[in-house]
């Protein structure tokens, strides 16, 4: 489950802060590209999707990775 | 950051600032006097207050030291530049959550079970390299630490000089700021440092949340708010922004290493010392990644665009305002004074982007929005409660400032007295001896800090590698990024050598310091473009200049691991052991 969290973590910062914005980037020099979603801006909107699951991913980690991970034993 | 001078932002407030600002900084010197109480004289207390943080205080500090006066100045101020696109740098920061864990729960245990206080204790001890991997170690913690300690007294006297004005503003905010952070630091070393933190945490935390909501409101709400936003230029609506700097590696690389370049320099790393176990640093990864971030995204974000929306850096022509060419004409000039051209996105490149002329008058006077907006729009927002409200929030950038330079101070003070003067200089020194020279240290390195930012302020001319040190914030974080490679091999992989760690550091060190100033002004041939300098421009569009460094640092690192002698075995077992991969050899 770690190297699952792991790689679907990573692939959320490239998508969300790498090369995967360029999939929704508005051109700038298209009048009619869509810019905004219900008022938001695309690339902000983008942003909130892959910070969801950033937060899911840590959560997840939280609740059942890094629990058997604690560092009673080695005391 | 620069703030016109004279001009104060609490004009009309009476003397609200005077005493908030009073009232903070009382309970630091009472927060450092109830450390000194609690405190045993021991140099192990002094840096790592009894390795017993629980985990409230350990989120806090860790968040506090995790965002400098960038929290609040620096980053808005980039978006109102370049537009939304730099909204999505807050997806480092759980990344940085994640790191407090992962790395941070390995480096307390073996720190715990050894005794180790600093970064090279630990690299050293691994390695079996108590001379040239600690020295290297130490280095780059060094050059992270006495950066940050600069740009954040400096930042805090530039606050002064907005809250106040006059004159001598700057210079009685700097030697303010220091003074009172060197006391409470001196008296009660880490605890106080800590709890401290936590003050200026939670001020961070509400200021952050506090100026976004402002920003939307001054706007005219939630759906006003993005209804502007919406009708902003394409190019801040767009990768790569305004300035077009954003590109998808630069941002990629900059996210992934600011965050775990920043999360295992010194300070955050006598943090993970400093925690009483694992469950704390666990809770505390958890608050970083979903609190801090929630912080960004919806709180001082939203000025960056409010003030865009505000304060457009667009004329009525969708033409952006720049610094004149000396010579070039037409020009024409601001009431500020300054000479100034509007040019179309298309001939930005190059040039010298301005503010709107209410946020300021030069190119690095874009971090003045966050304070502009305040001023202008918060007393109206928050009726008789403004200039309290207002006031909070300026005290709020100053405790960013200060919770930064606090905290390298204190690590400054443990890298030179544990890894130097320890080891090299006196190493049957008594621990009250040792608790003394760190307090020296303290003194010494923030003399030090006040000199250069002097010379920084009042002799740049003839110093320009002084000036350069304020460049340098990016920077700082690649050189300690180059502390990731054998981190990470001590912690999980056990597979490096002695020899291939000092050389993959030297080589990434060696790389990241092209990209600083210093080697401009080494390679600079009085204006001729240098093969060397054009190389490094580009090289900086595609990846941040540490990701650049790290590339280094791995192969070397790896090249040199295959053919070298690898550490005791025993060793290899005992680290293992301690980290809990007993399997692992």
């Amino acid at each position: 489950m770690a190297v699952v969290l792991s790689i679907v973590f990573f692939a959320a910062m490239f998508m969300g802060t790498g090369w995967g914005v360029l999939l929704v980037n508005p051109d700038v020099n298209d009048p009619d590209a869509v810019r905004t979603v219900c008022g938001l801006p695309v690339i902000y909107l983008w942003g909130l999707l892959w910070f969801v699951v950033q937060v899911v991913v840590v959560g997840l980690a939280y609740r059942f990775v890094w629990v058997g991970d604690d560092d009673d034993r080695t005391r | 950051m620069l703030l016109t001078l004279g001009d104060s932002a609490t004009d009309g407030f009476g003397y609200t600032p005077h005493v908030v600002l009073a009232l903070y900084l009382v309970m630091l010197l009472v927060i450092g006097v109830v450390g000194l109480v609690r405190s045993k004289q021991s140099e192990e207390d002094y840096y790592l207050a009894g390795r017993g943080q629980g985990w409230i205080v350990s989120s806090l500090t860790i968040m506090a030291t995790f965002f400098s006066s960038f929290a609040l100045l620096g980053a808005p101020s980039m978006v109102y530049k370049d537009g939304v696109v730099f909204a999505l740098f807050a997806l480092n920061v759980p990344l940085a959550g994640g790191v407090v864990y992962v790395l941070g729960s390995r480096i307390s245990r073996i720190g715990r079970a050894k005794g180790f206080v600093t970064p090279a204790d630990l690299l050293a001890d691994y390695y079996g390299s108590p001379v040239a991997l600690r020295l290297l170690v130490t280095l780059v913690g060094f050059v992270y630490a006495v950066v940050y300690i600069v740009m954040q007294l400096q930042a805090g006297g530039f606050l002064a000089a907005k809250l106040f004005g006059g004159d001598d503003a700057f210079t009685i905010g700097v030697v303010a700021l220091s003074i009172v952070t060197t006391l409470y630091i001196l008296i009660g070393g880490m605890r106080s440092v800590a709890w401290t933190d936590v003050i200026q945490g939670g001020l961070l935390i509400g200021g952050m949340l506090i100026a976004g909501a402002a920003a939307v409101a001054a706007v005219g709400g939630v759906g006003p708010f993005f209804e502007r936003v919406s009708e902003l230029p394409p190019e801040a609506l767009s990768f790569p922004g305004v300035t077009g700097s954003w590109t998808p590696g630069v941002l990629f690389t900059v996210c992934v290493f600011a965050s775990i370049g920043s999360m295992i320099q010194p300070a955050q790393w006598m943090r993970y010392y400093a925690a009483k176990s694992s469950a704390t640093l666990r809770r505390s990864a958890l608050i970083l990644a979903v609190l801090l971030t929630s912080c960004f995204l919806f709180g001082v974000m939203l000025v960056g665009l409010g003030g865009h929306v505000l304060y457009p850096v667009t004329d009525e022509n969708g033409q952006y305002l720049v610094e004149a060419r000396p010579g070039e004409q037409p020009a024409e000039t601001q009431t500020s004074g300054a000479s100034v051209e509007r040019v179309p996105h298309d001939k930005l490149k190059g040039r010298v982007m301005l503010p709107h002329p209410s946020v300021g008058s030069k190119g690095n006077e874009f971090d003045q929005v966050l304070i502009v907006v305040l001023k202008e729009h918060a007393p109206s927002l928050f009726g008789p409660a403004g200039p309290f409200i207002v006031s909070l929030l300026l005290v709020a950038i100053l405790a960013a400032a200060m919770s930064t330079a606090d905290s390298n101070l204190h690590a400054v003070s443990a890298v030179l007295t544990r890894d130097i003067y320890d080891r090299f200089v006196r190493p049957d020194a008594s621990q009250r001896e040792r608790t003394w020279v760190g307090r020296s240290v303290i003194i010494a390195a923030t003399l030090a800090a006040l000199g250069l930012i002097w010379l920084m302020n009042n002799r740049a001319d003839q110093f320009p590698v002084f000036a350069a040190i304020a460049k340098m914030g990016l920077l700082a974080i690649a050189f300690t990024s180059q502390l990731i490679p054998i981190t990470v091999d001590v912690l999980f992989l056990r597979r490096g050598t002695r020899a291939g760690a000092v050389a993959g550091m030297c080589a990434g060190i060696a790389i990241v310091f092209l990209f600083t100033p210093f080697f401009g002004m080494i390679a600079d041939r009085g204006g001729e473009p240098s093969g060397a300098l054009t190389l490094l421009d580009y090289l900086k569009k595609v990846f941040d200049s540490g990701a650049w460094g790290l590339i280094a640092n791995v192969v070397v690192f790896m090249i040199v691991s295959l053919f070298t002698k690898r550490p005791d075995a025993g060793r290899v077992r005992e680290y293992a052991t301690l980290v809990g991969d007993d399997s692992s050899r």
